[in-house]
């Protein structure tokens, strides 16, 4: 379970490798293939639905599709750069939700304290998370679903089972629909996180950490860094995220439902696999997943606009997911091996 | 082994018959060096022979062809008079061989059972007739060996004798001919150890041929028939264990008469320089003995030892990385006790970990990044902001310090020779500025120009005053030490000041001849 999906490479002779033609242009496959596929889906289709795929306001709204996702898909890239998993995301953005409504509903909280009160459950969620990896030593896969059946159980707990909706969600629902200059919240909370994200893994310490870990967790334990801290602090952060997107998610309807935001889970995650196959070899990082986010998000709009069957969908992520990740892979193999 | 058994002495005997195992005019080697060059063994039906030599010497090389492992260069094998090819551990398994090595190749989650049931012959369904049959079979086994391990406990439960007792119970569902041991005892209690021999001698009886591999001399005399040496990849000779000692055996091993060198504790008066650690009754039985020495500023001091003497282990202990059950540590006076590689690497004792791939490297990470790597662990605060430019420059100047054949220095470090990325598992930690660096094992798989280069830095850093811990298996590696210390089953045993620390001396003390037995 390390964060890099790169095929083992044979330790024969690692000398001299010879740039050979053939070589190059399968690393650049490999490289830029998944951007190739976001290129040709805007190409096709703005060529087939001129009116309605190229214009602004489709971009934007294909924006404001791809933030919520993009914010737990980003959350996620924490723990796989860590070299761990989490399969509780999308229970803890559920449950997030339903906290929120039922904070603002019964116990008068404020959005922003409703808000502050999620970040910190899914903060705790995250500790718990990484406690049971690290100190119990439970593999992250089985962790993380016990975890999230506890949280599902929390969930119901609090609902009773039964969507909580506010008696006056006017200023809760306002948060996903004002704009700015033409652009809704959402889409900024997504650049915002996304700035930060990606400062907090490629310009701290701890970022550095969290990849020397996923790349070699006994080379780096060895070379002093506290893997076992770093792994929790991944885990949180990665819960963290989850909780913002199950707030922002009931934000649209002003309601919560009690498993609003499990679809997240396995969007995320093939976001961020997807992701890892843009601009690096395979490895996860933050704008991967994000263009992994918004590559999904323009093929259900563009099978939307062109008015194929609901189904196709699910043929595009599953596809998408397999030849992202599959090809990368292989291009990066054949480019080594040239 | 005195009292020979009766089938014993028949096929001792019975010499006219082919013998079991033979390998006849074996080479091997790697990349120019002859590990093994015309070697020659061969091994009758409830004989143990036992194979001696010191580190590199070529034992595992052998035994490694024999298990179809590594293939031979040149050079026969004959079982049973047969010539037998093999190419494949499969090879070896169907030709009734079996290997006991010391990295026991059993599943921790699995029964004692279980894992005997992985090397039975019954390769039938998993029904309920065929569980019954395999535990008949392993009762049958551990029946004839003589000891019992519980069949049902896990095996990450057992100790580690009897995971050991299991592992050669699995090799024996296979009714071996040859049972090939690899340093069987290194973490054996001299109890269970007894009990071994207990076990070897049934073995015998019911005429299996054994291989016996130990660096223990007394106890290679105690069980064996016949030791054969060898010496840097060369059989020496073959003598009955009957009638030679661990003096004789020394002899062989390290290729000379070797001199007693008790007068060395008089030449132990080395210049004193300012103490940095000191380490006082350092203990994590069983591999790590009461250990006490120190080491000056800049000096630079080897730690020799066989494999398994216990030299890595007590490098971890002195980083933290595991913690130990008694003893303690100072550093430049002040109390050190690690207990994470983290707060020594805070504290400036490094540790350059043996494996250089799966210990010291990202392999599918930039050379800056792996340069990096280290001072990134030592930084406290986590929120601290990272600098790519800043860290790339000081990458680069450790790059031109140390002569690192780069491309760039974005290339990832998988694509470099052994030499280079030694050199940067090596620079990561020297970036880091420690003041006390250990090195375990700097130049395997490292060619000999780069090795050279590695001694020049050392050598360097010690100038500029930092402290050198050397560990290694290749003594003649020690010319650049101040002085060596010697390890032998977890104690140390030996101060060699640098004059009298050539490589045939702590050779014959890392096996014991010496009278020395522990520092003056």
């Amino acid at each position: 379970m390390t964060a890099t999906i790169e095929p083992p490479v044979s330790p024969a002779e690692p000398a001299q490798p010879t740039v050979t033609r053939s070589g190059s242009s399968m690393r650049w496959l490999g490289r830029y293939g998944a951007l190739l596929v976001l290129g040709l889906l805007i190409a096709v289709t703005s060529i087939l639905e001129p009116e309605t795929f190229a214009t602004t306001d489709n971009a934007i709204n294909i924006l404001n599709q791809s933030a919520l996702a993009a914010i737990i898909a980003m959350g996620l890239t924490f723990a796989l750069v860590t070299g761990e998993f989490d399969l509780s995301i999308g229970n803890v953005a559920s449950l997030s939700g339903v906290v929120a409504c039922t904070l603002m509903l019964k116990s008068d909280f404020s959005i922003p304290m409703a808000l502050a009160a999620v970040l910190v459950m899914g903060f705790v969620i995250g500790l718990v998370n990484g406690f049971v990896v690290t100190y119990l030593n439970v593999q992250a896969l089985v962790a993380t679903l016990g975890v999230g059946t506890v949280v599902i159980g929390l969930n119901y707990a609090i609902s009773d089972g039964s969507p909580i909706s506010l008696d006056d969600p006017d200023a809760f629902i306002n948060l996903s629909f004002n704009r700015f200059l033409g652009i809704p919240y959402p889409v900024y909370a997504m650049v915002a996180l996304g700035i930060l994200l990606w400062l907090l893994l490629n310009r701290t310490v701890l970022g550095q950490a969290m990849q020397a870990v996923g790349g070699n967790p006994v080379a780096a334990e060895l070379s002093g860094i506290r893997v076992d801290r770093i792994r929790v602090i991944a885990f949180a952060v990665c819960s963290a995220c989850a909780a913002l997107t199950g707030f922002l998610l009931a934000s649209r309807t002003g309601s919560a439902a009690v498993a609003a935001g499990d679809s997240y889970l396995l969007s995320a995650f093939a976001a961020a696999f997807f992701g890892s196959a843009v601009l690096r070899d395979g490895q996860f990082h933050i704008i991967g997943t994000v263009v992994g986010v918004i590559t999904v998000s323009v093929g259900f709009n563009s099978i939307a606009l062109i008015g194929l069957e609901t189904y196709y969908q699910y043929l595009f992520q599953g596809l998408l997911l397999i030849l992202g990740v599959g090809v990368g892979s292989l291009a990066r193999r054949r480019a080594a091996a040239a | 082994m005195n009292d020979i058994s009766p089938e014993h002495r028949t096929a001792r005997g019975a010499a006219s018959a082919a013998p079991l195992l033979e390998m006849k005019n074996i080479s091997k080697s790697f990349g120019g060096s002859h590990a093994l060059d015309q070697v020659s063994i061969s091994l009758r039906a409830g004989q143990v022979l036992a194979l001696c030599g010191a580190n590199g010497a070529g034992k595992s090389t052998l035994v490694k062809i024999l298990a179809g492992l590594e293939s031979a260069d040149e050079g026969e094998i004959f079982v049973d008079g047969e010539r037998a090819e093999i190419s494949s551990p499969r090879d070896s398994a169907a030709l009734r061989l079996s290997f006991v090595h010391q990295e026991l190749n059993l599943v921790p989650k699995f029964t004692a059972l279980q894992n005997m049931a992985m090397g039975s012959d019954e390769q039938g369904t998993w029904g309920v007739l065929t569980t019954r049959r395999v535990r008949r079979q392993a009762m049958e086994v551990q029946e004839r060996l003589g000891y019992r391990v519980p069949l049902d406990t896990r095996v990450e439960d057992l100790s580690l004798s009897d995971r050991w007792m299991v592992s050669l119970g699995r090799s024996l569902m296979r009714s071996g001919r040859v049972v090939a041991m690899d340093e069987p005892t290194a973490s054996f209690t001299d109890e269970e150890a007894q009990r071994l021999y207990g076990v070897i001698d049934e073995l015998q009886r019911d005429g299996v041929g054994i291989l016996y591999i130990s660096h223990r001399l007394e106890e290679v005399l105690q069980v064996s028939d016949d030791v054969t040496v060898l010496r840097n990849g060369r059989f020496v000779t073959t003598v009955p264990a009957s009638s030679t000692s661990r003096r004789v055996l020394t002899q062989h091993i390290v290729g000379r008469e070797v001199a007693d060198f008790t007068a060395a504790v008089a030449d132990q008066e080395t210049e004193p320089t300012e103490g940095r650690l000191s380490v006082q009754g350092l203990t994590r039985a069983p591999k790590v003995l009461d250990v006490s020495f120190d080491i000056g500023r800049g000096e630079i001091v080897g730690l020799a030892g066989l494999v398994g003497a216990g030299r890595t282990e007590l490098a971890r202990l002195i980083v933290g990385a595991d913690a130990p059950q008694a003893g303690a540590m100072t550093m430049d006076g002040e109390p050190f006790a690690p207990s994470s590689p983290h707060e020594a690497l805070v504290d400036g004792v490094a540790l350059v970990p043996e494996e250089r791939r799966s210990q010291g490297l990202v392999l599918a990470d930039t050379v800056v990044a792996n340069l990096n790597m280290a001072a990134i662990g030592a930084e406290r605060r986590l929120l601290r902001p990272f600098r790519p430019r800043a860290s790339t420059v000081s990458a680069q100047r450790m790059i031109e310090r140390f002569g690192i054949k780069v491309r760039s220095e974005k290339q990832n470090v998988i694509d470099l020779s052994g030499g280079n990325q030694q050199k940067v598992v090596v620079g990561k930690y020297v970036v880091t500025g420690p003041k006390l660096l250990i090195l375990d094992e700097p130049t395997v798989g490292v060619d000999v120009g780069a090795r050279a280069e590695i001694y020049g830095l050392i050598r360097s850093l010690a100038d500029e005053g930092m402290s050198v811990l050397v560990i290694s298996s290749d003594f003649e590696e020690f010319a650049i030490c101040d002085r060596v210390l010697v390890m032998r089953s977890g104690r140390l045993v030996d101060d060699v000041p640098a004059h009298l620390a050539h490589k045939d001396h702590l050779t014959s003390l890392c096996f014991g001849t010496s009278e020395q037995e522990q520092i003056a």
